[in-house]
């Protein structure tokens, strides 16, 4: 058994801030995240023809590595972490992705020794457990993911990550359906169950190899609802039900701390902030910076309470201002600077509520995750954190009531569509039963007849 | 926390999908667009409201009153289809809406099919797949089910296709088109092989291209690249080809934004 929150990290949701968190983590050369700092996290992905070969991999990994370091000194930064996003290739053949840990550690300490800049390397994982047709979530895939943990903390990488697909097929199908069922039965229950299975594991060899357990996001539900529902004028997915998705997305990640990690939290999981006011881990984020990714709603926002502030991902390419990963670092440390000033002339609260309020009222997503907001989810979660089912529900209909707060005030305004999209996902999750073992049994039911890739297998069901 | 009063908010930022939005609702500018035969009318509402049991009641009602099944594809169910996707293309629904509508007329499609020997047409072949070592499918799927919903017949090749195993398919099905999508940026790079290996044996098809990290600089350097950067462009690109022809250029002409 897991140790389940059932209470938060904070006594209330204005003592979160940017740059602190209730427990720092120390990971690589120096560097201590979430401890009355912030550090930017660069992000980014090979050129599509250096996937060809290993060798290949390994020079760009070195290219990229040598260009964000020297760029770092060269603009005066204080820290940086890098994070290492595995393309397949690199998971399903751990030693490549050990090479590349390799090749890029030896560069970071390089840099570390000669300049004293404060530095680590995060490695995120590929879920690699799926064959053409289906998830694979255990047996020998789920061996080889491990082992690409495993290789790459041995080889040099110093934080753990990954961002995990259980429960995807069930989301996939649900949520193209309007099921809200499915919905919450794809992230809060079997995404949920995965968690806990592979957390525990990736915490013993975090333990074993002396490196930090990081965590996860709900990247492959969660933020494929916010990319499905776009932006204000795009008409495919109501950003009401999108933000249900992510409220019961925090009910989700949290289990990987439950599980054993320890933080930073995965820079694309925007629950991030729900989950730190309950675990009180760091968090990395993501959002204005991001854009060379993605687009959303909350740019400025996000940034509320980040220990580490990242740029997604950006595909190593020349740009007039240098390489794509020296640009974005830059912009990822300026953000940082003025971040750490306002921590050290008192004006952090400040800053903070001024991020927030240039987006909280912009889409229902920000309005939920809007920190103080994010709090009240998070209450939500730990009033029944012992059952996944439970909390993941709660979160979903405290989303729905902070979203109908929001409209009543009149500064949330919404169109018709999205007002009865919600009042649909309310009235859905209001008639569930509050039993979780039947929840999940008329779900298994209901899955196995309708989704075709769905194994209950993959869960131990 | 600080807190913006309530007329400052507009100043900070503009709800426009708020201020555009339609005075008519989706139901009613449904009720407007669906045909007036009475024995049309249930089949296609069902399909907007995407009542998989409704459809198939309407349905045997309707061949019961004499309707052929075969006709009952075309006249009702893509009419109903049709009502769906010009709403989607105008802004009044929304995504799940047309999936659900496609899930219940691909159902009467197969009833329909069950209660006939003959064999409906379609607008045309589709060979569409995700790039070998890509398993990101949801992107994939809804191309798939928007391109069935326009009337075309779709081969799905699934996810993480190896290359030769496209071409294989398109050899065989001989398409008007091919899609692919992908995620990441290594794997898009099969994209190109598989625009080589189908030159290399002569076929010149468009091969639209989209997804996550996919974007218009990348397909344009294959010869037969056009991108589509919404899902729905696909349908679009597809009645492209019925309409004026497989001119990769020319379809790069409109399709091709940026």
């Amino acid at each position: 058994m897991v140790k389940k929150y059932t209470s938060m990290a904070y006594a209330n949701a204005d003592d979160m801030l940017f740059g602190n968190s209730k427990f720092p983590v120390k990971a690589g050369l120096g560097l201590e995240i979430g401890a009355g700092y912030t550090t930017p996290e660069l992000n980014y992905a090979p050129r599509p023809q250096a996937g060809k070969s290993k060798d290949k991999l390994i020079k760009e990994y070195e290219r990229i590595t040598t260009d964000a370091m020297s760029r770092m000194v060269q603009i005066g930064s204080p820290s940086i972490v890098l994070e290492t996003e595995h393309v397949e290739q690199m998971s399903n053949n751990p030693s490549w992705g050990a090479e590349v840990a390799h090749a890029q550690k030896t560069i970071m300490e390089e840099y570390h020794d000669e300049y004293g800049i404060k530095c680590a390397l995060r490695h995120t994982i590929g879920d690699i457990r799926e064959d053409r047709d289906f998830l694979q979530l255990r047996g020998d895939k789920y061996s080889v993911f491990l082992e690409a943990f495993e290789e790459c903390a041995k080889a040099g990488a110093d934080m753990l990550s990954v961002e995990s697909m259980g429960g995807k097929e069930i989301f996939d199908y649900s949520i193209l359906r309007n099921d809200t069922a499915g919905i919450l039965f794809g992230i809060g229950v079997l995404g949920s169950m995965d968690m806990e299975m592979i957390w525990k594991d990736i915490t013993a060899i975090a333990k074993k190899t002396g490196t930090v357990s990081a965590g996860d996001t709900d990247c492959a539900q969660a933020n494929t609802a916010m990319f499905i529902a776009g932006g204000l004028l795009d008409k495919n997915l109501a950003h009401t039900t999108a933000i249900v998705a992510r409220a019961i997305s925090a009910a989700r990640s949290l289990c990987a701390y439950e599980a054993g990690a320890i933080g930073p939290g995965k820079d694309c999981g925007y629950e991030n902030t729900i989950v730190k006011a309950i675990a009180g881990v760091p968090i990395s984020q993501e959002g204005k910076t991001s854009t060379c990714a993605h687009s959303d709603l909350m740019g400025n926002l996000v940034m509320q309470c980040c220990d580490l502030w990242s740029n997604e991902s950006v595909e190593y390419h020349g740009e007039f201002g240098g390489t794509t990963v020296q640009c974005w670092s830059e912009t990822l440390a300026y953000d940082c600077s003025m971040m750490n000033v306002a921590l050290k002339i008192g004006k952090a609260k400040d800053l903070r509520d001024i991020l927030v309020l240039s987006d909280k009222y912009r889409d229902p997503q920000g309005y939920v995750l809007a920190y103080d907001n994010a709090y009240k989810v998070g209450e939500a979660i730990a009033k029944d954190g012992n059952n996944n089912y439970l909390r993941a529900k709660n979160a979903a209909i405290e989303c729905c009531n902070i979203v109908e707060e929001g409209i009543n005030s009149g500064k949330l305004r919404l169109t018709r569509f999205e007002i009865t999209a919600l009042a649909k996902v309310k009235a859905d999750l209001e008639a569930l039963t509050d039993d979780a073992d039947k929840f999940t049994s008329d779900n298994l039911t209901k899955f196995k007849q309708e989704v075709a890739v769905f194994r209950p297998e993959n869960y131990g069901l | 926390m600080l807190d913006l009063k309530l007329e400052d908010i507009d100043g900070i930022l503009v709800r426009y999908n708020v201020a555009l939005e339609k005075e008519m609702t989706p139901d009613e500018a449904a009720e407007e667009l669906y045909p007036k035969d009475e024995l049309i009318y249930p089949i296609a509402k069902a399909i907007y409201e995407g009542e998989e049991d409704d459809v198939i009641d309407a349905l045997k009602a309707a061949i019961d009153a004499g309707k052929k099944p075969i006709d009952l594809i075309n006249d009702a169910l893509m009419v109903g289809m049709g009502v769906v996707s010009q709403l989607y293309d105008e802004g009044i629904i929304f995504l799940p809406n047309v999936m659900m509508s496609a899930d219940a007329m691909l159902n009467g499609i197969e009833f329909c099919k069950t209660q006939t020997t003959e064999i409906p047409e379609n607008k045309g072949k589709i060979v569409c797949h995700v790039a070998e070592g890509d398993v990101h499918d949801i992107g994939k799927n809804i191309v798939v089910a928007l391109l069935r919903a326009a009337g075309y017949e779709v081969i799905d090749l699934g996810r993480d296709v190896p290359v030769d195993e496209v071409i294989a398919a398109v050899i065989a099905n001989k398409p008007i088109m091919l899609t692919g999508t992908a995620l990441m940026t290594t794997t898009m790079y099969a994209f190109k092989e598989v625009n080589d290996k189908l030159l290399e044996k002569g076929m010149k098809i468009p091969f639209a291209c989209g997804g996550g990290a996919v974007n218009q600089d990348f397909v344009s350097q294959y010869d037969l690249g056009v991108y589509g950067e919404e899902a729905s462009d696909a349908a679009k690109i597809a009645d492209a080809i019925i309409a004026s022809g497989d001119d990769i250029e020319k379809l790069r002409e409109e399709f091709h934004k940026h």
